[in-house]
């Protein structure tokens, strides 16, 4: 087998960098700030919202598996991060319905007063 | 390896764009679930199989019920123009998102993270579970942490039934939200 075919497989094989894990969450989290940010119907905000929460687990895998001292630790970390943001989807739903009862829309450019 | 990384690392970037940038709702939210597939693939690479499990079941499964649910209750005429679904900040929102992209990236790459390998975590379950409990040593504030969260998901049930109840007397009756 030629060396130039041995070093290809090698890199087809090999085990990605802590860095590649790490830049992947980060634009995750970016791609889920910019559609919180423009986005105007409130349930993809949401959706956004649920992306950036999920670009922070990864990270936190990422350390918890490659940082020797942290023990795995990082993915128990991820389960509450799940836990709590199924509890934040229920209530941010629940509110959303709310406010599409009492005004019919859930653009958040014309929800801009507290009260109904 | 590098393969799997790639195509997931493909598959949960376009996805999360496709959330973004989509004009139909119900596409947005099924592009999430296929974000949050990469996601539990990566978990899977990361020696947390058991995780992995978690994140299809929850958010492929449930969080994207929970929120196709949403769209369908919330359901308007769907947007012609790209210009509709998006507010008046795009270009500022793509610029503050790219600064944050990049200035993450950045500080993630070229930050010494020191000694790091791969297949530090508990890959077998019943290690994964001492660990949630706070019995394994080294892990013990998660034996605080379980019950803040437990107590956290009740308060989150009663609120989310008392937020979305319709007052007695109140708005149309249709008979089926």
């Amino acid at each position: 087998m030629p060396p130039i075919v041995q070093q290809i497989i090698d890199a087809l094989t090999a085990t990605p960098p802590l860095a590649g894990y790490l830049v992947v969450g980060a634009i995750m989290f970016a791609i889920g700030t910019w559609g919180a940010l423009i986005r105007r119907n409130a349930v993809v905000v949401f959706m956004c919202v649920e992306l950036m929460i999920n670009a922070v687990n990864l990270t936190l895998v990422a350390f918890g598996d490659f940082l020797p001292g942290e023990k795995g630790l990082g993915a128990s970390y991820a389960v509450l991060v799940i836990a709590i943001a199924a509890a934040e989807i229920a209530v941010g739903l629940a509110i959303v319905l709310a406010v599409f009862r009492s005004r019919r829309t859930v653009n958040i450019d014309e929800v801009n007063t507290m009260r109904g | 390896m590098t393969v799997a990384f790639a195509f997931l690392a493909g598959m949960t970037l376009v996805s999360a764009f496709g959330v973004v940038v989509s004009r139909n709702v119900v596409h947005s939210a099924l592009f999430m679930s296929g974000s949050f597939l990469g996601v539990s693939g990566f978990f899977v690479m990361l020696n947390a199989p058991a995780l992995a499990a978690f994140q299809v079941l929850i958010y492929v499964g449930a969080v994207t019920v929970v929120i196709l649910f949403g769209i369908m209750f919330t359901q308007r005429p769907q947007a012609r123009r790209f210009r509709t679904i998006i507010n008046h900040q795009f270009w500022a929102g793509f610029l503050v998102a790219i600064g944050v992209g990049v200035f993450l990236a950045y500080l993630l790459a070229v930050e010494d993270w020191g000694q790091t390998s791969a297949g530090n975590g508990a890959r077998d379950v019943a290690a994964f579970g001492k660990d949630l409990l706070g019995v394994s040593p080294g892990s013990e504030i998660f034996a605080l942490l379980f019950e803040v969260a437990s107590v956290l998901l009740l308060v989150a049930v009663v609120a989310a039934i008392v937020v979305s109840r319709r007052k007695t007397g109140e708005g149309v009756d249709r008979g089926v939200e």
